[in-house]
C-alpha cells in the first residue's frame, strides 16, 4: 500500500529521467499523474479513529458473546422477561428512535460542514449534542425505575433472590423485624413521655406487626408444617408473590392480578371453615373443661365438709385430751396409728372420736386424690384451650391480612413503596448484572462522545473542520450501532 | 480504485468530491428504513404468538434485522460504501473475530443438551420433544472453499498445511497488483 504508486508506473518511467524514485511529473508523455503517498489514502485520526473502533467491535462482541451464553445458559424459562424487572420496551424502542435521529443529524452536520455552512452544520451539531443528551436522560429515567424497585446489580442494595426457599423467608424477617423493634422501641419511649409516634409511623409499626405475624409467620408455620416439599415451597411462593408478583404487561397483568385475588378469596374461605372447625373444636374442649370443672365443683364441697368436720372433731379431741389426760401428749396426727399403744388411757370417748376421724380420713384421702387428678385435667384442658386460642388468633390474623393482601394485588412492596421487602425473580441477580453492565458501558460510551461533542461546540464548523466532525461522527454511529444490538438483546429477546 | 485516483488527484481538498455520494435526500431515506426495521424488530418482539411457539425464528428475525440496521449505519452515515480499500483492512477482521468469538461461544451452551445422557434428561429443566435440525454449516464446510484451494495450488512452495497465511498471501498479492 505505502508503495503503490511507485509499483505501478510505467517501466520506462523509472529510468529516463534519473530523478529518483519519486518523480513521476508529467513530462509531456500524457500517461497517468502518479503522486508518492506514504500511507493509507486517509488522514492519520481519522485512521486511529477506526482501528480504535475495530477495537471496541471486540470489546463490544465479548460483552455481547457473554450476555449470550448467560440469557440462553440460564435454566430453562426462568430468564426474566421485561415487565419482571420494570423494562419497558417502548421505552428502549424510543431511545433507539433518538439515537437514530441524532445519527442523522450529525452525518447532516458532516455534509453542512464539508459545502462551508458553519451555521447550519452548528445547528445540526446541537441537535446531535441535545439528543445524546435525552438518550442519557432517558436511560437515567430507566435506572431510576430499577433502583426504586431494589433492582440493582449487586447485594447491599439487591433485594432481588433467586427462589422462594427458607432463606429468602429469613430475609423477608430479617429486613422486617428491626425495623418493627425499633418502631416499638420509640413508641414506647414516646409513651413514657405521654405522646405517641405520628400517624404515619403508627400505621407502619401496624403493617410491620401484621407481615411478621400473619405474613412471614405464618409462611414460616405451613412451610414446616407441611412434609411435603413441594407444598412448603408453594406457601414461600405465596408469600414471594404478595410482596412482589411476576406480572407481565397490559392485559396480561390484569387476569394474573384477578387469579391472584381469586385465590385470596379462596384461601378467605378455606380460612373461614378452618375457623369454625377450630371453634367447634375449642368449643368441645371448653364443654369438656365444664363437665371437669362441675364434677370438681361438686366434689370440692364434699372435701371441704369432709374436712370442717375432721377438724371439729380434731378440736374435740385435743379438747378432750388436754382435760382429762394431760400426761398423755400423743399428737393429734398420731391418733390413728397410736390408738393401740395407749392402752392405759382408757378414755372410751377419746377412742371413740379417734375412729370417727380415722374413718374420715379414709373417706377424704380418695377425694382428695379425685380434686388432684380433676385439677390435672383441667390444667391440660386449659393448655389445649390456649393452645386452640392461639391457633384461631393465628387463623383471624391470617384471615384480616387477606383483605390488606387483596387490596395490594400489585404487590406490597408496589403498594408501600417504603417497605423495600425482599423479592423473588428467577435469574433476577444475573439479569441485573447483564444489563447494568452492558447498558452502562454504553453509556459510558455516550457519555465520552457527549464530552467531545461539548470541546468541539465553541470551533466554527467550516470545512476546514470538516475531519474532525467526521471522525467524532464515527464515533458516535458506532455508540449508534452497539445500541441497534443491545436493544433487541435486553429489551425483547 | 477510482475512488483512491480521484481523492489523489485532489490531494488534501477531496471533500468537495465526496459531498456527491451523499446527499440530504440519501440519509433521510437511510433513517426512516432504520426506523421502519426498529418497528419490525419492536413488534416481532412483542409477537406473543410467535415468542410461544417458535422462540428461535423470533430471535434470528430480530438478529437479522439488526445486522440489517448495522450495515445500513455502516456503509452509509459512516460513509464505508464510498471509502477506499483500506475498509476491508479495518472492518473485515475485526467484524469476522468478534462473529467468531460469539459463534463460539453459542454451542457451548446453546447446543449442550445434543450430548445430553439419558441420565443427565431426568434433571434438566425441560426435555426438549426433538432435536430441532440445526443449520448445516459446520466448520468441515467453511474450511473446504474451493477458492482457497486454487491459490493454494499457485502458492504451493513452503506450508501447504497451513491454510491462513497461504490463503492471506496471494490475496494480498492479487489486491497490490490491482492497484
Amino acid at each position: 500500500m505505502a508503495s503503490h504508486a511507485h509499483d505501478f508506473s510505467p517501466p520506462h518511467d523509472s529510468h529516463d529521467h534519473g530523478r529518483g524514485d519519486h518523480g513521476h511529473d508529467d513530462h509531456g508523455h500524457g500517461h497517468l499523474v502518479l503522486q508518492y503517498q506514504p500511507a493509507l489514502p486517509i488522514s492519520k485520526g481519522k485512521l486511529c479513529l477506526w482501528l480504535f473502533l475495530s477495537t471496541e467491535i471486540m470489546f463490544f462482541a465479548g460483552l455481547i458473546g457473554t450476555y449470550i451464553v448467560l440469557r440462553f445458559g440460564a435454566p430453562e424459562g426462568t430468564w426474566p422477561i421485561p415487565s419482571y424487572v420494570h423494562l419497558a420496551e417502548w421505552i428502549g424502542a424510543v431511545n433507539t428512535f433518538v439515537l437514530l435521529m441524532s445519527s442523522v443529524t450529525i452525518v447532516l452536520c458532516l455534509e453542512a460542514a464539508r459545502s462551508n455552512k458553519p451555521a447550519l452544520a452548528k445547528g445540526w451539531f446541537l441537535a446531535t449534542f441535545l439528543l445524546g443528551c435525552v438518550f442519557l436522560g432517558v436511560k437515567t429515567y430507566e435506572y431510576g425505575q430499577k433502583f426504586s424497585h431494589g433492582i440493582y446489580p449487586a447485594k447491599p442494595h439487591s433485594l432481588i433472590y433467586e427462589k422462594p426457599d427458607l432463606y429468602y423467608v429469613q430475609a423477608v424477617r430479617q429486613s422486617l423485624a428491626p425495623r418493627q423493634l425499633a418502631l416499638a422501641a420509640e413508641q414506647a419511649a414516646l409513651q413514657q413521655k405521654g405522646e405517641s409516634l405520628p400517624k404515619e409511623k403508627l400505621e407502619q409499626l401496624e403493617l410491620y406487626d401484621n407481615l411478621l405475624t400473619n405474613l412471614v409467620r405464618w409462611t414460616e408455620l405451613k412451610a414446616a408444617k407441611e412434609g411435603d416439599p413441594l407444598a412448603s415451597r408453594l406457601a414461600i411462593q405465596r408469600m414471594a408473590e404478595s410482596i412482589y408478583p411476576l406480572r407481565e404487561h397490559g392485559p396480561a397483568a390484569e387476569k394474573q392480578a384477578h387469579h391472584y385475588v381469586e385465590l385470596l378469596q379462596e384461601e378467605g374461605k378455606v380460612l373461614e371453615k378452618e375457623q369454625s372447625q377450630l371453634q367447634s373444636g375449642r368449643s368441645t374442649i371448653a364443654s369438656e373443661r365444664t363437665a371437669k370443672s362441675e364434677e370438681l365443683a361438686t366434689l370440692q364441697p364434699q372435701i371441704m365438709s369432709l374436712q370442717k368436720q375432721r377438724e371439729e372433731l380434731a378440736a374435740e379431741l385435743k379438747k378432750l385430751e388436754g382435760a382429762a389426760k394431760p400426761a398423755a401428749e400423743a399428737p393429734a396426727g398420731e391418733a390413728r396409728s397410736c390408738g393401740q399403744e395407749q392402752p392405759s388411757a382408757a378414755n372410751p370417748e377419746i377412742e371413740r372420736l379417734k375412729e370417727q376421724i380415722a374413718a374420715l380420713d379414709t373417706e377424704l384421702m380418695p377425694k382428695q386424690e379425685q380434686e388432684k387428678a380433676l385439677l390435672g385435667v383441667i390444667g391440660r384442658i386449659d393448655e389445649r384451650l390456649a393452645a386452640a386460642d392461639a391457633e384461631i388468633k393465628a387463623v383471624q390474623g391470617r384471615a384480616e391480612l387477606l383483605p390488606l393482601l387483596e387490596k395490594a394485588h400489585h404487590g406490597l412492596n408496589e403498594e408501600h413503596s417504603w417497605l423495600r421487602l425482599p423479592m423473588v425473580i428467577p435469574s433476577g441477580n444475573m439479569w441485573a448484572s447483564t444489563y447494568f453492565l452492558m447498558t452502562g458501558f454504553h453509556a459510558l460510551h455516550v457519555i465520552v462522545g457527549l464530552i467531545a461533542f461539548a470541546l468541539i461546540i465553541p470551533l466554527t464548523l467550516n470545512a476546514r473542520r470538516a475531519h474532525v466532525i467526521e471522525n467524532v461522527g464515527l464515533y458516535w454511529h458506532f455508540v449508534d450501532l452497539v445500541w441497534i444490538f443491545l436493544f433487541p438483546l435486553l429489551y425483547l429477546f | 480504485m477510482t475512488d483512491h485516483a480521484h481523492s489523489a488527484a485532489h490531494g488534501h481538498e477531496h471533500h468537495q468530491g465526496e459531498h456527491g455520494h451523499g446527499g440530504v435526500g440519501k440519509y433521510i431515506a437511510v433513517f426512516f428504513a432504520l426506523c421502519v426495521l426498529t418497528g419490525i424488530s419492536f413488534g416481532v418482539g412483542n409477537w406473543h404468538a410467535l415468542r410461544v411457539s417458535s422462540p428461535g425464528t423470533m430471535w434470528a428475525i430480530m438478529m437479522a434485522v439488526s445486522c440489517c440496521k448495522a450495515l445500513l449505519v455502516i456503509l452509509f452515515f459512516m460513509h464505508i460504501l464510498w471509502e477506499a480499500n483500506w475498509k476491508y483492512v479495518l472492518t473485515v477482521p475485526a467484524s469476522l473475530m468478534s462473529i467468531f468469538l460469539v459463534l463460539m461461544l453459542v454451542p457451548d451452551i446453546g447446543r449442550r443438551t445434543l450430548k445430553y445422557s439419558a441420565d443427565r434428561w431426568l434433571y434438566a429443566p425441560k426435555p426438549v420433544p426433538a432435536a430441532a435440525p440445526h443449520e448445516p454449516g459446520s466448520p468441515s464446510a467453511h474450511e473446504h472453499d474451493p477458492a482457497a484451494d486454487s491459490r493454494d495450488k499457485d502458492s504451493r512452495d513452503k506450508d501447504s498445511r497451513d491454510k491462513a497465511p497461504a490463503n492471506g498471501k496471494p490475496a494480498e498479492g492479487k489486491h497490490g497488483g490491482h492497484e
